[in-house]
This record gives C-alpha cells, structure tokens and sequence, in this order.
C-alpha cells in the first residue's frame, strides 16, 4: 500500500500478505483454478513425502526455572510496576503487575519491549576512552576499553583539578530523566559539595515546563497535576496527546476503558493541530490553528462567565446572584462580586475575557464558533470536569499564557481538589540518608567566590529570570563564552546532541568540552565523548523511582535488576558516589559515609518503618519483594467551595484558609489567581519580551504567537505511542510499529494535507524537503486528511546519525534540526512547535 | 471441552499496539510478522475525516478455509477450537495464506521489513530461522502446535497463545487476566491490553462472559458472510466500527 487506505482498503490491508500470495500464484500452475475455486475449497491430498524432510523437533529443556522480578519500566517517566520474567537467566517476557497501581496488571505497547533493550546487540560493553582528538559526525571516536578505575580516577583528577584553580564551576552535569534519591537526588548534595551552579541541569526546559510554571502562576505549584480520572465525567484535553504520548500512558489506557464505558460516560474534547488517535477516540476533535488554544480557552471562559455556568461554590458570585458578565462586553464593578477561592475573576473580565468572545476566537483559531459555544456549554455544565494540557499549547513563544488560560478553566468549573478533578502529587515517607551533606562542606564550598559564578544556561539571571532551568541555551552559551566556557560536562539520561533545536551547536560546543557520557547506549553525545562509563540498562538496576504525579497519594517503586548486568557497567548513582569518593577533603568523606546506592535506598526504605504502605511494605526486603511502597488516600479534598483534611477516616477536617494557602493554593492570595502576583513581580521582564503592559501582565490572557522559520507551514513534532519518551529508534520492533496512522514502517512519514501538498506539486509518498533558516532535512510525504492544510507534522522519531545499527541514519531527517532554539522568555521552554517550514520535492 | 474463543470491544481500544508488541514479545516474532495486527484507515476528506483503526489477530474460525486447502495436514483445527500449524509437517507451499479470507498468516523467508535484517544478528542454528536472546524458555517451545521460533521454510500464525490456554484449568469459563490463577494461562494480548478491550473465553458455555457480552452487546464478525465463522468476536458499541464489507466480493 501507498496511501492512507480508505475503509474499503482496510479489508485488502487485512488481507496483507498479497504480495507473496501474488508472487506465489505467478509461481503456481494451480494459480487459475484456486482463485476459481475461492471460499469454497476441498480438500487437497498428497504431498506427504516431503514433510519428513524436515528436523524433528527439538527436545524441550526438562526443567526450567522461571523467576519474576518485581520492578519499575523505564520506557517514560511513568514508573509502571513490570512482573519481569527469567528462565535461566535470560530475560524473555515482561508483563504489567497486577498487584501495582499503576500497571494494574498492564502496559503500554513500550512496556514489552524490554528485553530487546537489554540485548540490545550495540550496547556499550563497559568502561572506554576516547582516542580521536577530533569529534564530529563523521569522526571515529576510536574507543578503547579501560578499567573502572581509570575512568573514575581519569574524572575525578580532572573535576579536583578544575576545583583546585577555583573553577569548578566549569563542570556541568546535565541530565534528563531522572528517577529518584539513588540517581538523580545525589546530584544536588554533588554540586554543593563541590562547588558548581551547574550541577545539575535539568531537561524539563525541553520537556513540558510550561504547563509547570502556569499552574505555579495560578495556583502556587511549580508542578504537573495528578488527575482522579475515574470519577470525571467530561475531558477537555488540550494538545496532550492523552492516548499516545501523556504519561502515564497505561494508567490513561485503563482509565480510558473504564472513562468510555461508565455511566454517565465521559465525553471527550480533544483540541490538536492534526487528527491523531486520541482525538480519533474522542467524542470531539477541534483540529486548531498551532499556537492558539490559549484564545480558544479564553472564549471558553468568556462563554462560561457570560451564561452563568462557573461554579458558585469555589469561585463565588455577585452578590445579589444576578449574572452582570454579559455578552455585550460591558465592564463589571469588582465590588459587586463576592470571591471564594479566587482572586480577581471580575479584574481578568474586565481587563481580558469581556472582549473574548466565540465569534472573536473563531477568527484566530479557525475553530467554528458554535463548536466553541458548545464545548464551553459542556464544559461549563458538566462536573466533575478537567481541562487537561502539557506541551501542544505551550511550546510556543505564548505558551505559558496558553497554559494559564486552559488552567484557569478549571478553576471555573470548580474541579480544582475536588473528586474528579485535578490535585499535586505527595511524596514518599523516605527515611533519612545516612550522612547530611551539609555537614561535609568545606570553605571553598561555602565561599562567596563560588556563589558568584551564575549558572553556564543562565536560569535564574536576567536574561531568564523566570526559568528554573535552560539546557537548550548551554551549548550556545558555550560556543559564545557567556557567561563562561565550559571544560568538562557529563551526561545522564539526555542526549541533547539529537534532542534539542538546533543540534548543531552541540556539536560544536562538545568539540572543546572534556564529554563524560553515562547511556549505555552509543547515542549522539556518546559519539562526541572522550569517556564512557555506562550505567546498567533498568533490567539490571537497582533503583527507587517514586512517582509522577498520578493520583495524589503517594507512591515509590524499586528498580531492581533481573538479571545480573549482561556487560562490565555501572549504575550510574554509583559512578557519581565512586568519582565523590575520589575527592579531596571532606567532599570524599561524605561519599565514603554514604557508600553506595544500596546503602542510601536501605536508608530510604526505614522511613516505612514508621509508616508502612497498604501493600504492607515496611522496610527495605518488603520493597523489594513487593517492587512498591504506596498508601492512600490523597489528604485533601475540595467540596463544594470547602476544603477538607484527612483524618484517618474520612475527609472531616475542615480546613482553615491559611492552611489552605499553605498545603494547596500556595499563591500569595491564598487563592486561585486570575491576576497572578508572580508574573507581576516580573512585569518589566514579560513587559519588555512579550509587548503586554506592565499592568496587564498577571491575566491569563491572548498573546499572539511568533513564528520564526522563515516559512509558509507550520512545522508540528509530536512523538508517537511507541517512541514517547522512551527508548526505540535503535529496535527494529518498534520502527516497524512506529507510525501505524499513517502506516510508516521504516520510516515516518511526514503528515501533509492533500491541497497543500498539490499546491506544491508534491506527490504522495514522495521525497521532500523540509527547510527552515535554520537547517534543511528530508523525509517522505504522505497525504493525509487529518492535518490542517497551515500545518505539516513530522513525529520526532529517526534522524539519527548514531544509536545503532537500526537507528543511524534512517530517514526522515531530525526534525531538531530545522527547529529554531526559541523559548518562551517566561517558562524557559524550548518552543519546539513555534517554528515554520517550507516543503518542497526534493 | 472448551471452545475458546475472544470478544474484542472496539469502543475500547484506543489502537495503542500493546496487543501486538505483547504478542511479538511472547511469541518471539520478528518485526512486520504481525500474528496480532492494528490496521489503520480513513474515510473522509479535511475537515470532515475519520481515523479509525482495526485489531486483528487470526479469527481461528469454525470452518478456517486454510485448514482445508493444506495438502499435508499440516494446518489442523484443534478439539478445543485453535487452528494451529505442525511446523513438523508444513512444507511451505502457502495455500494457506491465500486461501485464508483474514491474511493472518506469514511465512518464515519474507524479505525483512526492517534492514539491517535482524535474523542474521541473531542467527539461529540449522533447526532454527534464528535465535534471539529473549526467545521464549525450550520448556514451552512446541512446533506440533506452532509454538517458538520457526524453522525456515514454514508458515506461521497466531496460536491464541497455545503454550499459555492449553494448561488452563479443564472447564474455565472466562479465562480473566487479572486473576492471579489465570493470568498464566490467559493469550498475551489479551492480558496486555491496558484498556481491557479483549476477553477471552469459552464459546461453548453460555455462562461465559464471552457469551454474555456476545449477545448483551450484539457482538459481530468480520467478513461473515463469507461463511469461515470467526471465533473473534468485535463489539461495536457507539464509538467501534468494523471495516466496511463492501468490498468483500474482491476479498
């Protein structure tokens, strides 16, 4: 096949093997009569002579013993438990746990791929060094196998080194994901200790920090929201890909099965810039213009405000119950509301929304105004009700506004702690690590010197205040020595090299950096490495993982291995421990203190001694045998207008504001802000970025989007079901699996609309180029009815020039490399989707 | 004796491949050798269009077409309602897969869907067309049922999961992948499937949930009128939708 089929196709797709049968028949004497004789075929006899040709069939093993591991996927950051089972050390099937939240017994389609991870065949089989002075794409690194003890001696002599001329500053770890205390937590106490702003840098500035920094805006948390999915009756999901990409991709897929066939059922709107499974699974897909679902969200408001349908209970009402918020758009006196849980609603109308109407956003969006009239009249009478988005809305240069719009939504419709609606995620009770860092911290850790030096990304100067971290500006920043040059970088978990816009600074920038690269895979950074010290791949680790946010209550998984490590490597909290070690003073005492990764998470695992999980885990042995500690419930809970704690028993306590202000609305107002007093401490900074009056900048409100590129389309790369943050390019399963909407086998097709792609005398299937002013790549085009015809949409999938045999160098192009490194200057996030392209035949 | 069968709610299934990936895992399949398949398709134009998707493992029908073209014997019906293939007996002549209506069978020396071809990084010895390192415990392999890794030269298809169904309990209803005591005996799909979209069971017991859910929800087969009597099942619901049989005269 070479389109998308059509229905009536579908029946021959099933029928797929076509070609051998047509290869075959050609072969075939009996070609004419078997198809004469179609449905209705007899028996045929004979041929029995040939089958003894064949071996006979193996003898089956006597006995094997097949052992289940409990433990934790690392295929996205959802932390699903895996029953993981071995038979005779070889690790052959993996399947959800039953007795895991999360799994409940299931996984996505990535959970399964496990084993082909593990054998991986170009995985690195141990410790190396670079022998290539010159790095690039096309250059060998020449790697030699070394002991463990070279490579951390080689590591540690060099960061002692940096610290003894007082720059230990220009060390930076840079990671991705990290999981828990055993990996990721001891990077803060590593960069403390030893002095460096810029250990650790994290990925989240390239991942979803907008809808992190909205919700702090509003709200007071600088979080991701955990959902109670099964009690809500209507989703509203903005450019979240729910059933291909959001995490934690099986906890939807089961919540789906139950959402879509309770009573009432769940209605669904999903807005998005292309037809994909989630909106297809939808009751409602609204296909809208990139960049605006904050004006859609606004109109929303605007719709719900004007026919009286926010709730009265947690946002509050005029006084005399009589609705002033009126189509017309006429100013509203603040005086006349009286605000629960909210703080400026009537401020926001007068300032944003009362201009806001369905007829105006229909203009922006493209979305028809009575769709928009009748999602907001849904929405608005619907409860539990949740408007649900990450990054679609917010990776433009107004994502945070976006963000802040869609959130604010929730707010209206009261669904904020309330049962069916959104919350944040409590932690673990962990026990404490054996030795406090800050006991351990020498003058030069102290020293003012060391608080000088701003970090290399410049999160947290003036040129992003707002950021709490820019991995996307380190290589740039890098190449132009501001704030300074870096001498050594490692990595964790995050291969910027591929994954950022504009590869191609880190490519340069890595050239004069000493490259310390942690992947047990030969990934883009590894290539530009000078030392490789690799971690075990997560079916040999040992590893906490508490959880994402999902349902509130909290929750940690282990990671321990199944098998023994196939290869002579390392977990990588025991490299950092091991370098740690190796430093003078007290910095290697504390690490000596600490001894290893096993050591801390005993140590973690005593804080269930004092409050054991509901699964009965209650100390180190019972985490390992169960792979999880969790207890429920959520403590708070909003009902009708009041907040309530946990007793024990049920939700009875009711709570006071201030402690609200302090547990749950953690804003300077105590409330949900409409007029939020974070961005106002900023309103210079977003002022002169953005082009908003000063005064105007705390409302959630319309920003008109830039679009670099220098383009006529839209360019839109979203990451498909069987890649989304985990670990396929480099497994041949998967790229056949990769793109099924549009039936992309080996490679993924770019998405374009039938009138565009003829516009442009682009063939179906044909090659093309896609160009921005920042790069040019190829890949293949396939028409495709569910796009707009303003968007292209290439899935971030292939585009490697490393990775593996299967991964290197199979088409389409990096779509990061065409993407121009823009961020919205409020958020820090990388505004992946912002950028226009043109396409062409190549 | 049970007649196992499977329902599969369309309204459910979210086309998310678990079921596939699942089956390639326990089954040892190689890319493209899609015994459990989702097939995708449109109808439309901009704006107004449809994507809509299609699970398909083998039907396993009461009168399988393929059974009875096989010049060696090779493909059979079991007492328990499995076609299976005896890679024994299999010569590789592929009536089978043209005469089968549901194109769910593949054979072993197709070109690979994905270079470099994995069956030679993995390479298997004479008995075997190759050899991973996660390839299914020698315990459970069992080529008079089609179960394990091929030899060349053979055709294969989805089993139900023999390895797993054939030691099920004598007279189970429902064979309910959540139930500790079931769930090793329960097809890979249909316990991988995160939406619980698939339920397996024995048609033959009207106390079964499969039967129960067959006739409360009009469950319907494919290509029906063709006559091969699938013993999968779809539900429809208000959302699901089995491809259209217009063009079945072709098919």
């Amino acid at each position: 096949m070479n389109n998308i089929p059509t229905g009536q196709q579908a029946i021959r797709i099933l029928k797929r093997t076509i070609f051998t049968r047509r290869r075959f028949l050609q072969l075939s004497g009996l070609a004419v009569s078997l198809l004469a004789m179609g449905g209705s075929l007899r028996k045929l006899t004979g041929f029995f002579a040939l089958r003894a040709a064949r071996a006979a069939q193996p003898m089956a093993a006597a006995e094997d013993e097949t052992v289940i591991t409990k433990s934790v996927c690392h295929q996205c950051p959802g932390r699903c438990g895996i029953d993981v089972y071995t038979t005779n050390g070889r690790v052959h099937a993996i399947y959800g746990s039953i007795d895991h939240p999360l799994s409940a017994g299931k996984l996505c389609p990535k959970g399964y791929l496990g084993p082909y991870i593990l054998y991986d065949p170009d995985r690195f089989k141990g410790p190396m060094k670079r022998t290539n002075p010159n790095k690039g794409r096309n250059e060998d690194p020449k790697f030699v196998s070394i002991t463990w003890d070279e490579a951390l001696d080689t590591i540690a002599a060099r960061l002692q080194n940096l610290r003894d001329k007082g720059e230990s500053h220009r060390f930076a770890l840079l990671y991705g994901r990290g999981w828990g205390a055993s990996d990721a937590g001891l990077q803060k106490p590593f960069g403390l200790l030893y002095g460096s702003p810029n250990v650790a840098i994290g990925h989240s500035s390239m991942c979803a920090d907008g809808s992190k920094k909205a919700k702090q805006a509003t709200d007071g948390n600088y979080s991701y929201s955990a959902y109670d999915y099964n009690n809500t009756n209507y989703l509203l999901i903005f450019g979240a890909g729910f059933l291909e990409a959001f995490r934690p991709y099986t906890t939807n897929m089961v919540a789906w099965g139950h959402l879509r066939t309770k009573s009432p059922r769940t209605q669904v709107t999903v807005v998005d810039v292309h037809l994909n499974t989630t909106g297809a699974a939808a009751d409602r897909a609204l296909l809208i213009k990139p960049g605006t679902d904050g004006a859609l969200a606004l109109a929303i408001a605007h719709v719900m405000l004007t026919e009286g349908l926010w709730d009265k209970d947690f946002v509050g009402d005029f006084e005399d119950s009589v609705n002033r918020f009126r189509a017309t758009g006429r100013p509203v006196d603040p005086a006349t509301f009286q605000e629960r849980w909210v703080h400026g609603l009537v401020e926001w109308w007068n300032n944003e929304v009362k201009e806001r109407s369905p007829a105006w956003a229909s203009e922006i969006t493209t979305i028809p105004e009575k769709e928009i009239i009748a999602v907001a009249r849904e929405f608005g009478t619907t409860r539990p009700a949740i408007a649900l988005l990450e990054r679609g809305p917010t990776a433009h240069s107004n994502g945070t506004y976006n963000a802040m719009a869609i959130h604010a939504l929730n707010a209206l419709s009261g669904s904020l702690f309330a049962q069916g609606g959104l919350f944040y995620q409590m932690g673990p009770s962990y026990g404490k690590l054996p030795v406090q860092y800050e006991d351990y911290m020498d003058d030069y850790a102290k020293s003012e010197e060391r608080k000088r030096h701003p970090r290399v990304d410049k999160a947290g100067t003036e040129d992003w205040p707002m950021a709490s971290t820019m991995m996307q500006e380190v290589a740039k920043n890098h190449l132009a020595g501001q704030p300074y040059k870096l001498d050594t970088a490692m990595f964790y978990l995050t291969n910027p090299t591929w994954t950022s816009p504009e590869t191609g600074d880190w490519e340069e920038a890595l050239k004069d950096i000493f490259v310390i690269d942690t992947s047990p895979f030969p990934g883009e950074t590894a290539m530009m490495a000078d030392i490789i010290v690799p971690d075990h791949t997560y079916l040999e680790r040992l590893q906490d993982t508490p959880t994402y946010p999902f349902q509130g209550w909290p929750m940690a998984g282990l990671r321990q291995p199944a098998v023994k490590p196939l290869y002579d490597t390392k977990a990588y909290g025991d490299v950092l421990i091991e370098i740690g070690k190796r430093m003078k003073g007290p910095m290697g005492e504390y690490y000596r203190a600490l001894e290893n990764t096993e050591n801390v998470l005993r140590h973690l695992a005593r804080g269930f001694e004092q409050d054991p999980g509901d699964n009965g885990v209650n100390g180190f042995e019972t985490w390992k045998e169960k792979g999880v500690w969790y207890k429920r419930p959520y403590h708070w809970r909003q009902d009708r207008g009041k907040f309530y704690e946990w007793d024990g028993t049920g939700y009875n306590t009711l709570m006071t504001p201030e402690e609200v202000k302090e547990k749950l609305l953690k804003t300077p107002s105590g409330k949900f802000e409409f007029k939020s007093a974070s961005l106002e401490e900023h309103a210079a900074y977003i002022s002169r970025k953005l082009g908003i009056p000063a005064e105007r900048v705390g409302f959630p409100q319309w920003v008109v989007p830039h679009h670099p590129g220098g383009g006529d389309l839209h360019l839109v790369t979203p990451k498909v079901a069987l890649h989304a943050e985990g670990r396929g390019a480099n497994l041949p399963h998967v790229i056949s699996l990769m793109q099924p909407t549009l039936g992309g086998n080996k490679t993924v097709y770019l998405e374009i609309n039938p009138m565009t792609a003829q516009k442009r005398r682009i063939r179906n299937n044909e090659k093309v180029r896609i160009k921005s002013s920042v790069g040019t790549i190829e890949a293949y085009a396939r028409y495709y009815h569910g796009v707009r015809p303003d968007t292209v949409v290439l899935p971030m999938e292939h585009g490697h020039w490393a990775m593996g045999r299967w991964a290197r160098n199979r088409l389409p192009g990096h779509s990061g490399e065409v993407t121009v490194n823009v961020s919205d200057p409020i958020s820090g996030l990388a505004s992946y989707y912002t950028t226009t392209v043109t396409v062409e035949p190549a | 004796m049970a007649k196992w069968g499977m329902v599969i709610d369309l309204e459910k299934c979210t086309g998310c491949q678990a079921c596939s990936t699942a089956c390639a895992m326990e089954n040892n399949r190689l890319p493209g050798e899609a015994w459990q398949d989702v097939v995708f398709y449109t109808e439309g134009e901009y704006p107004s269009v449809q994507l809509k998707w299609f699970p398909r493992p083998c039907m396993h029908c009461e009168n399988p077409s393929c059974v009875d073209v096989c010049p060696v014997r090779a493909t059979y019906k079991t007492e328990d309602g499995m076609v299976l293939v005896d890679w024994d007996r299999c010569i590789g002549c592929r009536y089978c897969m043209i005469a089968c209506p549901y194109g769910v069978r593949f054979y072993s020396d197709e070109k690979p869907l994905v270079e470099p071809d994995i069956k030679k990084v993995f390479k298997g010895d004479r008995k075997y067309s190759w050899s991973p390192p996660w390839k299914m415990p020698q315990s459970k392999e069992d080529w008079k049922h089609g179960v394990g890794i091929q030899p060349d030269g053979v055709v294969s298809k989805c089993t139900f999961c023999y390895q797993r169904i054939s030691k099920a309990p004598e007279g189970t209803p429902d064979l309910e992948p959540n139930d500790p005591a079931l769930r090793e005996f329960t097809p890979a799909c249909v316990v991988a499937c995160p939406p619980t979209a698939r339920y397996f069971g024995d048609l033959d017991n009207p106390q079964s949930h499969v039967s129960e859910l067959i006739a409360q929800k009009r469950g319907v087969r494919l290509l029906d009128h063709l006559g091969n009597k699938p013993q999968v099942y779809y539900l429809t619901g208000e959302a699901g939708a089995v491809p259209s049989t217009r063009g079945g005269r072709e098919a």
